[in-house]
């Protein structure tokens, strides 16, 4: 099986995704053994945001970095494990809520398709970047 | 005779939820329908995109005297020049305006702006020293800056993490860093500090809150700059874009870092290092209106408050002596901090907003009082530019078609708008014109 960044790079869908990993040098942390549960947004979802969001963000890697870790769990858990709580906490430290089992939906961002497994985790592919608050 | 309505035509029309029963449904179904709270009228629109210029001019000064303080001045103890910005805080480059910005959105120039710059020079009065100008109260009043840096630093708790980590050992050890740098060669100051090292770190985390005010005013300068020449060229067709403009300026600088540098000679001292990740969005912004737009605290020398008789909320969250709540008549008093950004704005209102003063109650005689209405209905435009940034982030397009998501968005204009069913809200006034 492949880790969660090969994973993403084989998508092709993840582009803006991977170069914002990147930058924030959180590449190495997502190929470690985690495991880690990704909510990962499509690259319309990225393209959607304003003029000037993510060019902020990439500019300022430490902030970038809080917003993708608010994508990231510690621990690997399936689409089923998730719906039993109504919250889980992000590495980045603020709640994710789930708001709705079916469609299944992860704060304000339905999940295109659900529990793509990794080597050192799980991904579930999403269709809006989340944002804390 | 009209023809029936097409059954497919009947089914577009039928909302997917049903109307709000909210006292201000009419303001929600607007927000709903992608406006503001503020009516979208031209008068409105002329009013906010005016008042936004006069506004921006001061502001300009604000933000760089506000950074000033915070990274030179510091912990002076008696700081009489704090108010005389150094030049080179004067030609600060705007980190989201001019040629070198990275993020060139906003047109305008990176250095103080020449309206500004000239008044500065000349003032009400004429032309003389800044120390003369200063001593006669000549100047930009810079106290509302302040007023509003410490209803920020008072209020606390509003979300973000700031406050938590002025709280923290790492902020802790950054400050004592700072304080012993500053005071180096300063016996009777570093004796001081260790006989009351408490009252020294409450200095330094209100140094720390008016440099997340300065970051924050250096964004909406340039954005309040853009707007009025945006309108000047036509630019904009009424209150939403106006509105909308201000949304799309806080997603794009939402990632924007928000530190605090103290220098000390030619060292500087990272007292909030940009590596912490604080964000201009979670950190400045959301806090500063929840603490300068709805809180802030009674204004003393308007009124006495009696605590005991409940007339000072028991609850710092139900504060709401902000401008969104301001009966601007009785503020208009002198000393009072609103009062101080009337008379800033004064002195740079565009020609359309003087002309249309003139025409309306004391004309010249209550212009204070007409554009602090005037700033306030502008304020109710930001708000909802924050109100739908927000719903933006946190729930759904306003065009979603699941009923789930369009409640949920309901739920969340409601719960907004449950903060101005108390009497002082102005939110029923502004929806006249009348109201001036």
């Amino acid at each position: 099986m492949a880790n969660i960044i090969e994973t993403a790079k084989g998508a092709g869908c993840f582009s803006t995704l991977l170069t914002a990993v990147e930058v924030a040098g959180l590449t190495a942390a997502l190929e470690s053994p985690g495991p880690f549960t990704v909510f990962a947004p499509v690259d319309e979802a990225f393209a959607a945001l304003p003029p000037g969001t993510v060019q902020t963000l990439v500019d300022n890697t430490p902030q970038l970095a809080r917003i993708l870790k608010y994508h990231v769990l510690a621990g690997a858990y399936s689409r089923a494990q998730l719906i039993d709580q109504p919250e889980w906490a992000s590495l980045e430290g603020a709640p994710v809520a789930i708001r709705r089992a079916e469609p299944f939906e992860v704060k304000n961002a339905t999940v295109l398709t659900a529990d793509i497994a990794c080597d050192n985790g799980i991904v579930h592919v999403i269709n809006r970047v989340i944002l804390p608050g | 005779m009209t023809a029936p309505a097409s059954p497919a035509a009947s089914e577009t029309l039928t909302p997917l939820i049903p109307p709000s029963q909210h006292r201000w449904a009419e303001v929600i179904h607007r927000l709903e329908a992608g406006g503001s709270m503020l009516p979208d009228t031209p008068e409105n629109l002329m009013q906010i995109i005016g008042i936004y210029k006069a506004y921006a001019v001061p502001m300009d000064f604000y933000w760089r005297d506000l950074l000033y303080i915070a990274e030179r001045v510091f912990l002076n103890p008696l700081p009489a020049f704090k108010y005389f910005p150094s030049q080179e805080y004067l030609d600060l480059p705007n980190s989201y305006a001019g040629d070198q910005s990275r993020l060139r959105i906003w047109r305008g120039g990176e250095k103080a702006h020449p309206e500004l710059l000239e008044f500065m020079a000349k003032g009400e009065t004429g032309q003389m020293s800044k120390l003369l100008h200063h001593l006669w109260h000549d100047r930009i009043n810079m106290e509302f800056a302040e007023a509003c840096m410490q209803a920020m630093l008072w209020h606390q708790g509003m979300g973000g993490r700031f406050y938590d980590y002025l709280e923290s050992d790492t902020y802790r050890a950054n400050a004592d860093r700072a304080i012993k740098a500053y005071f180096k060669g300063n016996p009777a100051m570093l004796a001081l500090y260790k006989l009351f090292p408490e009252m020294f770190m409450e200095q330094v985390k209100q140094m720390s809150y008016y440099a997340n005010l300065g970051l924050f005013w250096e964004v909406m300068a340039p954005v309040f700059f853009e707007m009025s020449d945006i309108y000047d060229e036509g630019g904009f067709k009424g209150v939403p874009d106006a509105m909308n403009f201000l949304v799309n300026g806080i997603f794009a600088v939402a990632g924007r870092p928000i530190y605090h540098h103290v220098y000390v000679g030619d060292e500087c001292i990272e007292v909030i290092p940009k590596s912490e990740g604080f964000t201009w969005l979670y950190e400045a912004a959301l806090p500063y209106v929840e603490a300068v737009f709805y809180r802030t605290a009674p204004f003393r020398g308007t009124k006495s408050y009696n605590a005991q008789a409940y007339q000072v909320p028991n609850d710092q969250a139900d504060f709401h002596s902000g401008i969104l709540y301001a009966d601007v008549f009785p503020v208009g008093s002198a000393g009072i901090p609103p009062t101080l950004l009337m008379q800033d704005m004064l002195h740079f209102l565009p020609p359309y907003l003087v002309a249309l003063y003139k025409q309306h109650k004391r004309g010249d005689a209550d212009v204070l009082i007409q554009l602090g209405i005037t700033f306030q209905r502008s304020m109710y435009n930001v708000t909802s530019a924050v109100i739908q940034a927000l719903r933006c982030a946190l729930l759904y397009p306003l065009d979603d078609t699941d009923p789930e998501h369009l409640l949920a968005n309901r739920r969340f204009f409601e719960a907004q708008m449950d903060r101005f069913l108390r009497p002082e809200a102005r939110l029923g006034a502004i929806q006249s014109q009348a109201y001036r």
